[in-house]
């Protein structure tokens, strides 16, 4: 099997460099502005591809593994830190019934006083949008009961 | 000649980022749907793309460059999606798929374990873990939180000046022929201190027969302390989400008391 790109060309480090900087950016933009923990913590996964993308392209460029076994411990750690994160995200939205980021704000002793960042509305979800449909078929029995599935993904 | 071959590299790769930023801002939520915005910010990021295609590197055959050019789109637009997306299910979908252009970047980097390992790892583990998470913590419809996002024009901002700080520097990296030559096999083979065998020759062929078994080489020999660590970092990382759940439940009923007027226990 013959490589796919010569080994120690400065074109595909520049263009695999390029590749993980974009992801790493894409990653910061995400983390930077999104207010959900889920999408928060995926745009840290997100960054840590870029790294992997970089650490990858020097190894190669170098015909060393060491990038490569750095990579691997990034794995480790990623899978690490995302089931701690989790367990934290989970505990939050279990007193907050929320994943916004801003209802960390919560987060204090009892004696404290509460630091207000964002006010947060009590209720501020939109009920969904379904296509209109024109009717057809006969109504399944029980068709009035509760419906099984998810409103909204 | 082309007006666009007329530009420097620098010139295209600064239009390049201020139309990726630009595209960003207009593409990530905030509030009211506006479909014209969401148009340009599909026309901007397409030009972003094809600014930074014209200022990457040729890679010497037409396959290759084919095969590099879709797997790294992949990854860029499925991670652009990713952040853009007001879903959270809807972004962990799209990362997966961002997961598997990066897998596909790996390969070609001749990465092979990597690029399986990310695939196993990342799609199969951590990301059923966050759509785990997802199903339990949804709540019906779309927050707030979703639909609005935070600073959407600075963290834009901020993503490109890193961007082109970075885009800037790798570009100018690779155009100095001295600044990133391969060392002689002798200095790449022996570490710093001289008398550390790599088990690596020099210049490895990535894609030879017994790669990733060099690589497993390399981890448990050079490594072998670093993957101890690791082990360990694992159990402390189970143990302590283990904990964590547990005293929570206590203290979640500790409030509910507090809340109904009762006393702490």
């Amino acid at each position: 099997m013959m490589p796919l790109v010569a080994a120690g060309s400065t074109a595909v480090l520049h263009n695999a460099l390029l590749v993980g900087a974009i992801l790493f950016a894409l990653g910061l933009v995400g983390i930077l502005t999104r207010r959900n923990l889920i999408v928060m913590f995926l745009s840290a996964e997100l960054m840590l591809q870029g790294i992997s993308v970089s650490l990858v392209a020097w190894s190669r460029h170098h015909g060393d593994f060491g990038g490569q076994v750095l990579v691997i411990f990034v794995l480790t750690v990623a899978a690490c830190e995302a089931a701690v994160a989790l367990v934290f995200v989970l505990q939050a939205f279990a007193r907050t019934g929320r994943l916004d980021a801003a209802a960390w704000q919560e987060l204090r002793e009892a004696t404290l006083a509460r630091t207000v960042d964002h006010a947060l509305p009590a209720s501020d979800a939109v009920p969904p949008r379904w296509p209109r449909l024109s009717t057809a078929g006969v109504v399944p029995p029980g068709a009035d009961e509760s419906p099984l599935e998810r409103e909204h993904v | 000649m082309t007006p666009v071959a007329s530009l420097s590299p620098g010139m295209i790769l600064a239009g390049a980022v201020t139309a990726a930023a630009a595209s960003l801002w207009l593409l990530l939520p905030r509030g009211a749907e506006n479909r014209l915005a969401r148009w340009l910010g599909l026309v901007l990021g397409a030009a972003a793309l094809a600014g930074f295609i014209v200022t990457g590197r040729r890679l010497g055959g037409l396959g290759e460059e084919a095969v590099f050019l879709v797997v790294s789109l992949v990854a860029v637009i499925s991670g652009a999606a990713t952040i853009v997306t007001r879903s959270p299910v809807y972004s962990a979908i799209w990362f997966a798929l961002a997961l598997a252009g990066v897998a596909g970047v790996l390969l070609v980097l001749g990465a092979q374990f990597l690029g399986v390992a990310t695939i196993v790892v990342y799609a199969g583990a951590i990301l059923v873990m966050f759509l785990f998470v997802l199903m339990l913590a949804q709540p019906s419809g779309l927050a707030s939180y979703d639909r609005v996002s935070n600073e959407p024009l600075l963290s834009a901002v901020a993503g490109a000046v890193l961007l082109g700080l970075l885009s800037l520097t790798i570009g100018r990296l690779s155009a100095d022929p001295t600044c990133c030559a391969v060392p002689a096999k002798s200095d790449a083979v022996t570490g710093g201190d001289g008398e550390r065998k790599s088990a690596v020759p020099a210049a490895a062929d990535p894609l030879a027969a017994d790669q990733v078994a060099r690589l497993g080489g390399e981890l448990f020999g050079r490594h072998l302390l670093a993957v101890e660590v690791a082990g360990v970092l694992l159990l402390v990382a189970l143990i302590g989400a283990i904990a964590v759940v547990a005293r929570g439940e206590a203290a979640l009923e500790d409030d509910r008391r507090l809340a109904a007027g009762g006393a702490r226990r």
